[in-house]
């Protein structure tokens, strides 16, 4: 019946009968869970949440510091999976709860006429559209549904014809946006800018044959022998070419600030979700 | 073997125990009413007029969490929304937050409810104020672009992690005139918001905003054990770089510091060199 | 007070942005026609890519994780299809997997179509493993038990029916990583990845300035950045392929983009000079 603690054997009969009555118990402990939270006081609650909060942070802190036996693995680590298809379980949720929104907010907007309310028929009609023929096609799929010329066709008009091109066609803006926004924002104002801007047109030459084509023209290497001295005229003239200088920029400048940065993030996401896990940010709890 | 747990590599499960010492330490400091500091930071400070600047023209106040799955930089995200929309509040700003995360919504819904509750204006609530617009990367963003646009907006925070949407939001927001504040720790994409927005703040700057605005000493605590533990990686670098050139990379000090199987080598280095042995 | 006519640079400082994204437009498109391609000069990273590769020996099991959609087929289609026709060069068995739902059916088709030139059995060869939707939970599941996480392929035959992963239990039996992908999934292979499994990364160029890092360190064996990436692997390879078209047009952009923006500081101080003057 069970193939470890955390999972039961659902090949069984006697499984499948504690699955039940393991979702069955776990529904009515919900459902006896709300009116019990809803009447505890508004300190009891917190009390409640940060009990919770801390023994499922714990569970992942215990099952990364725990000894390992065999197999890499310690009491815990079968627990990991299940916990990680329950936070996915949750977001779906929490996806069907977003679209109710979604859809609430526009139909209002359509039943009550307000400004710019075409817009949502137009959301409200693409959306029953998609929805439709890919259910469609998820059943037909699995042979639940018939497969016909009708649900080619549509699937192929509005994912392949429609969709996928207006992703491309989006991201595509964003040449455009960078254009118009690095011609606002490189302007040489301070010597910082200027530097900015510098090094921003050597990558930007660098990087791309043009670079290498332009360094040839200028009459320097585009490559040095292995047993080659690094002060000898050749590695100089060979290090002041485009390719090696945006090269030396991204991996000797770029590399260790964003290392640095990095750094700093890491360390503030872990002291973020300590103070998370002990109950101590009072942001948004 | 994978790299799971704490006994693959013990040395930095000790690293992130003693970062985790040092934030508690701090947090326990800061309670007993220790006196910390904590420097300017000029994007944060123009939160307060960027909203003045919408109130005066009564055009709405936008805020995206980007596309942050529900986590730690989603929370953080949340809880600058949370004081902005507070700061809303008192003026009647209209605002919209926009989310491409179901979770986020969901968890935002409260938190900007409680905000309006916390500054005494539960009226000014309007459940459409938070949105989920697609969990898509590029319809997120077509939405957000076209409400900008419609609405014209006048301020634009947008906080959290970020991806190729960021500078359609951005150069948006600047096509409409609106002032935009933006952080994020997505390394990459601090650019665009350089070059589109008129304050960022970058890096581990975002996970002190919250302490920046509330001055709360649990917050502030925690920064200072966050510089304190960065200052320790400083330190181990350079103590790193020094040895690894007098004693080579191939010794077992070096290998504890830069490689994931170092622990048992550098433990049986130590132990011929106190106890001796084969 | 008589107002001073705008000058010519004070309209270039304030030109219309339709008139730049015109601009930018007309030289995509005249550089996409054009049969002008200057020869690349082999990155380092490309470099490693390619001998990572070469490393290999025939038989032996790469994972590839596709997880681009339309959006950046510009630069990571190139750079999947070399990475393909490469793997095939060498004899060497491959999966496929996505975490992001478009990218399963592209990666598929353009695996099916590649697969045909070198005579790739499905099944045998190779196999698509199909959509997943967490990244970590994929990855930590398939370094415990591979046959259990996957359970079928794209096409609904079950792991034990493929060949291309007969004995297989665990994703320390696959020699290699290929992240093919515009977003943070890398830092993920290499967090979660079983010991001694190489990780090669094919990233979007935007992307491509998070991994330096990674690559300095050795936890990244290689990268391919973009379609510039993409086209001095083709090079390598001898192949002839879209990453050159793709990365002679982007190349003639940023020098429209530098143009301008000279242009633009140009008119900035002539600005300036003649408001103080």
């Amino acid at each position: 019946m069970w193939r470890s603690v955390w999972q039961v054997d659902t090949s069984t009969t006697a499984g499948i009968i504690a699955m039940v009555l393991i979702v069955l118990g776990a529904f009515l402990l919900m459902l006896g869970l709300i009116p019990l939270l809803q009447a505890l006081p508004p300190r009891g609650r917190r009390v409640l949440i940060a009990l919770i909060t801390f023994f499922a942070g714990a569970f992942f802190a215990a099952e990364f510091f725990l000894p390992l036996t065999k197999d890499n693995e310690n009491w815990l680590t079968p627990g990991v999976q299940p916990a990680q298809n329950v936070l996915q379980i949750i977001g779906s949720l929490a996806l069907g709860l977003g679209t109710y929104g979604l859809i609430r907010l526009h139909l209002r907007n359509v039943v009550q006429r307000r400004a710019q309310w075409g817009y949502s028929v137009v959301l409200l009609i693409s959306f029953l559209t998609m929805a439709f023929f890919s259910i469609w096609n998820t059943l037909a799929a699995k042979n639940l549904l018939p497969k016909n010329s009708v649900l080619v066709r549509g699937f192929e008009i509005l994912f392949d014809y429609t969709l996928v091109q207006l992703d491309a066609a989006m991201f595509s803006i964003i040449a455009f946006y960078i254009y118009s926004a690095a011609y606002r924002a490189f302007r040489v104002r301070s010597i910082e800018a200027g530097i900015l801007m510098f090094t921003a047109m050597i990558i930007m030459i660098g990087i791309m044959p043009l670079g290498a084509a332009i360094s040839s023209w200028m009459g320097l290497p585009s490559e040095v022998p292995k047993d080659a001295h690094p002060f000898s005229l050749e590695s100089i003239l060979y290090a002041l070419s485009l390719p090696e200088i945006a090269n030396w920029i991204l991996i000797k400048l770029n590399a260790p600030v964003q290392r640095a940065i990095e750094f700093g993030v890491g360390i503030g996401g872990l002291a973020m979700a300590i103070r998370l896990w002990l109950s101590l940010e009072r942001g948004i709890t | 073997m994978p790299y799971q747990h704490a006994q693959d590599n013990w040395f930095a499960a000790i690293i992130i125990a003693i970062i985790a010492l040092a934030v508690l330490i701090n947090i326990a400091r800061a309670k007993a009413g220790a006196q910390l500091y904590i420097r300017r930071i000029a994007g944060l400070d123009a939160i307060d007029e960027a909203i003045g600047r919408s109130t005066e023209m009564g055009r709405p106040v936008t805020m995206i969490p980007g596309l942050t799955a529900f986590g730690v930089a989603a929370v953080q995200a949340l809880t600058i929304f949370k004081y902005i929309t507070k700061q809303i509040a008192k003026f009647a700003t209209p605002m919209r937050l926009l989310t491409a995360d179901a979770t986020v919504y969901a968890v935002a819904q409260e938190a900007i409810q409680d905000a309006y509750n916390e500054a005494g204006r539960p009226d000014l609530y309007d459940p459409d104020s938070v949105r989920f617009l697609s969990d898509r990367q590029f319809a997120f963003a077509s939405g957000v672009a076209g409400l900008i646009q419609r609405e014209r907006v006048a301020a634009n925070f947008m906080f959290g992690e970020f991806y190729a949407e960021s500078l359609i939001f951005a150069e948006t927001g600047n096509i409409v005139g609106a002032i935009q504040i933006a952080g994020t720790v997505s390394f990459t994409q601090v650019p665009f918001f350089v070059a589109a927005c008129d304050y960022t703040i970058i890096g581990d700057e975002f996970y002190a905003t919250s302490a920046y605005l509330s001055r709360e000493p649990v917050l502030l605590g925690s920064m200072v054990g966050q510089d304190i533990a960065k200052f320790l990686f400083a330190c181990t670098v350079g103590v790193g770089a020094i040895a690894a050139t007098v004693l080579g990379t191939d010794h077992p000090f070096i290998k504890l510091l830069g490689q994931p199987g170092g622990w048992e080598p550098f433990v049986e280095f130590v132990s011929k060199t106190l106890f001796g042995g084969k | 007070m008589q107002t001073r006519q705008p000058a010519v640079w004070d309209r270039m400082l304030a030109i219309d942005r339709r008139i730049l994204y015109l601009l930018l437009f007309v030289n995509i498109v005249v550089f996409l026609l054009l049969p002008v391609q200057l020869k690349a000069v082999i990155s380092p990273p490309a470099r490693k890519f390619y001998n990572a590769i070469e490393k290999l020996q025939t038989g032996d099991l790469v994972m590839v994780s596709s997880n681009w959609s339309a959006s950046t087929i510009a630069e990571n289609k190139p750079q999947l299809e070399a990475v393909l026709h490469h793997l095939m060069r060498k004899k060497v068995r491959f999966t496929i997997m996505s975490v992001e739902a478009q990218a399963r059916d592209l990666s598929y088709r353009i695996a099916q179509r590649i697969a045909k030139e070198y005579g790739y059995e499905y099944g045998k060869d190779w196999a698509h493993l199909g959509f997943y939707v967490n990244l970590i939970v994929a990855i930590k599941g398939m370094t415990t038990d591979l046959p259990a996480t996957v359970k079928q392929d794209v096409e609904g035959t079950p792991v034990s029916q493929l060949e291309v992963l007969k004995g297989v239990r665990t994703l320390a039996d696959y020699k290699m990583v290929i992240d093919v992908t515009p977003s943070g999934t890398m830092p993920l292979w290499v967090s979660y990845r079983p010991k001694g499994l190489i990780v090669l990364f094919c990233p979007t160029s935007v992307m491509a300035a998070e991994a330096y890092t990674f690559l300095d360190s050795g936890q990244v064996e290689g990268m391919l950045t973009g379609a510039k990436g993409a086209q001095e692997y083709e090079q390598l390879l001898k192949i002839k392929g879209q990453g050159a078209i793709f990365a002679n047009c982007i190349q003639f952009s940023h020098v429209l983009i530098i143009l301008t923006i000279l242009l633009g500081n140009i008119a900035m101080f002539l600005s300036r000079h003649a408001r103080e003057g």
